[in-house]
């Protein structure tokens, strides 16, 4: 498994490659000491794991997250929790504490394998989301969320019973989604195919859409005669 | 262990609640029971009838009951068991003498009302053999006794409950105290640098043991001289920058080639006092916001000179451009103020520069 090892401090670094020898399967193809170096090693590396440092030099662990559009399996490290990592939902990442305790690392490391399946590599649709609002933040799994909702330059995330903003466009969201899953229902408004409940004719042409969750999306008529042909058993 | 506190702190507002439904059955009940015994007592002994020892001992038991209650409130509104015990005696001692009296008048007066003599029946049944001053003297006692029964009860609680209260109130203050101190502490030993500089010395024990083994030791400097530290101490400015070095050497560890140290200390300088910690809270800061935020580092620089019979010290360090600037000072630069000032009141200055862009300034100015 291809892991990058992002932290500013090189000892910290030497540490962490030092822990990680003992095991076999984990093969570290870069080091980065700040969040552009380690965007771009991202980028071009493709590592499947980060091991990602959360306070560091301009800008922090999360601020990276949230400017990836592919995120690989991140696994937190941090000296000291003042982020509250480790109130994170668990399991869709995993926090190690500096010093790091070498079987607290091979726990994370067997988590890890466990729950590897489904490859995911550059270029496919976007899987995950990293969303951070306020003091809050989430691993969204894209599929999961039933409408992305135009708000200003920013995205409102319809997910369960949360609704956190993501920090870009709908339209540069749009490109990243799987167009087999998502469409676009008017000008506002992205909707997760798979959570439709029903719809019906709407007045000139438009179509109601109800939602899993109650909600009711206008698919304009515009994008209607696509909507249509697209579903049309 | 900071839960054995509140395991006595019964919400207050049920407490009182309790105490005054106390308050009111005890009221009743003794009221009602002396108006029992002094009326039945009047008709058995004295032979009076029921309507008219009702209306006599009726009306002192309510009339008791009324001034007990309006002394009570007197009490509570006038803060009496907060007193000193002098000043509670002479106050209670007057209520007492007032209150006796009140009911003795009001006994007479209704005895010669019912039955045309100032001595109630009962009582005139009991002394009989006194001549009748001495019987209107004993009444009068009567009246003092059923005072002093009520006054003593009543103080008898009151002085437990307030005693409890206290007792409880104190167990609350220890308890904030405590913790107050326990996020002073957690914020002096500066997490965020402690496992930072831990994890430093655990890379370092493979390779570098000798680094590792200084390392250590300059761990063990920081932090006794951090619990060592008493608020109101004073030390030199030479054996604080002592610890302002070995912090700053592990700050190095992680930090690496990005911190370089610039000192430009006076001889005099170094004699004079500061507060103890508070270089370093400054060094602390200029680390935290500053060097450890730039990628490529930069140069701390300390100064410190004296000049007309003033101690000045400068922290200069760079930080990053396009941080906004904090819209507080942050609580370390706060304590630090306060902490100044009321060392040296207003002789002493701490002012944090933020106006360069690029640049941070902490400057101290006490009097040397």
């Amino acid at each position: 498994m291809k892991a990058l090892i992002v932290d500013d401090e090189p000892l910290a670094r030497r540490e962490l490659r030092r822990l990680l020898a003992a095991h076999r399967s984990i093969q570290i193809v870069g080091e980065a000491g700040d969040i552009d170096e380690a965007r771009e090693r991202i980028e071009s590396l493709a590592p499947e794991v980060v091991f990602l440092d959360i306070q560091m030099p301009g800008g922090t662990g999360f601020d990276l997250l949230t400017r990836l559009d592919w995120i690989p399996r991140i696994i937190f490290t941090t000296a000291y929790d003042r982020y509250g990592v480790t109130a994170f939902d668990v399991n869709a990442l995993d926090y190690l504490l500096k010093p790091i305790e070498p079987e607290r690392l091979a726990v994370a490391l067997d988590k890890l394998r466990a729950t590897a399946g489904g490859e995911t590599h550059k270029g496919s649709p976007l899987e995950q989301l990293f969303v951070r609002d306020g003091p809050r933040c989430w691993f969204i799994p894209v599929r999961d969320v039933s409408v992305f909702s135009a708000e200003g330059n920013y995205v409102r995330i319809q997910w369960g019973q949360e609704r956190p903003l993501l920090g870009r466009s709908l339209a540069a969201l749009e490109s990243k989604l799987d167009p087999q899953r998502f469409f676009r229902a008017n000008r506002q408004q992205i909707i997760n195919l798979e959570s439709i409940r029903s719809m019906e004719l709407g007045v000139g042409g438009r179509l109601h859409v109800q939602l899993n969750d109650g909600r009711e999306v206008q698919i304009s008529r515009r994008q209607a005669r696509q909507f249509r042909e697209r579903t049309t058993v | 262990m900071l839960d054995s506190a509140t395991g006595l702190s019964v919400p207050r507002s049920r407490q009182r609640v309790a105490t005054s439904v106390a308050y009111w059955a005890l009221q009743f009940a003794g009221w009602g029971l002396y108006f029992r015994a002094q009326a039945s007592g009047e008709v058995i002994f004295a032979d009076a009838s029921w309507s008219q020892a009702a209306t006599l001992w009726g009306g002192v038991c309510v009339s008791g009951f009324t001034l007990t209650h309006l002394l009570r409130w007197i009490i509570k509104r006038g803060q009496w068991l907060s007193l000193p015990p002098s000043a509670l005696l002479i106050r209670m001692l007057l209520a007492i003498a007032l209150l006796a009296s009140t009911l003795h008048v009001i006994t007479i007066a209704l005895s010669l009302a019912e039955y045309n003599t100032s001595v109630a029946p009962i009582l005139g049944a009991l002394y009989r053999r006194l001549p009748p001053d001495e019987q209107l003297f004993n009444q009068f006692i009567n009246s003092l006794i059923v005072t002093l029964i009520w006054v003593g009860l009543y103080l008898g609680f009151a002085v437990q409950r307030h005693r409890y209260d206290a007792q409880v109130h104190r167990a609350e203050l220890a308890q904030l105290l405590n913790a107050a101190e326990l996020r002073l502490l957690k914020s002096q030993l500066n997490p965020h640098f402690l496992f930072n500089a831990l994890n430093g010395v655990r890379a370092l024990i493979a390779d570098e043991p000798a680094r590792a083994q200084d390392a250590v030791t300059r761990l063990a400097h920081t932090l006794r001289y951090t619990l060592a530290a008493n608020d109101g101490e004073l030390v030199t400015v030479a054996r604080e920058l002592e610890m302002v070095n070995d912090y700053l050497a592990l700050e190095g560890l992680r930090l690496a080639d990005r911190l370089a140290v610039v000192r430009d200390i006076a001889p005099e300088a170094a004699q004079a006092r500061v507060p103890v910690m508070l270089i370093q809270t400054l060094i602390e800061n200029a680390i935290k916001h500053g060097i450890a935020e730039l990628k490529e580092g930069g140069t701390l620089r300390i100064e410190a000179h004296v000049a007309n019979a003033e101690l000045t010290i400068q922290i200069i360090n760079p930080r990053p451009i396009s941080a906004p600037v904090p819209h507080t000072q942050g609580t370390g630069l706060n304590n630090s103020s306060e902490r100044i000032r009321l060392l040296f009141g207003s002789r002493a200055s701490l002012r944090l520069d933020l106006s360069r862009p690029g640049v941070a300034t902490a400057e101290v100015r006490l009097p040397a």
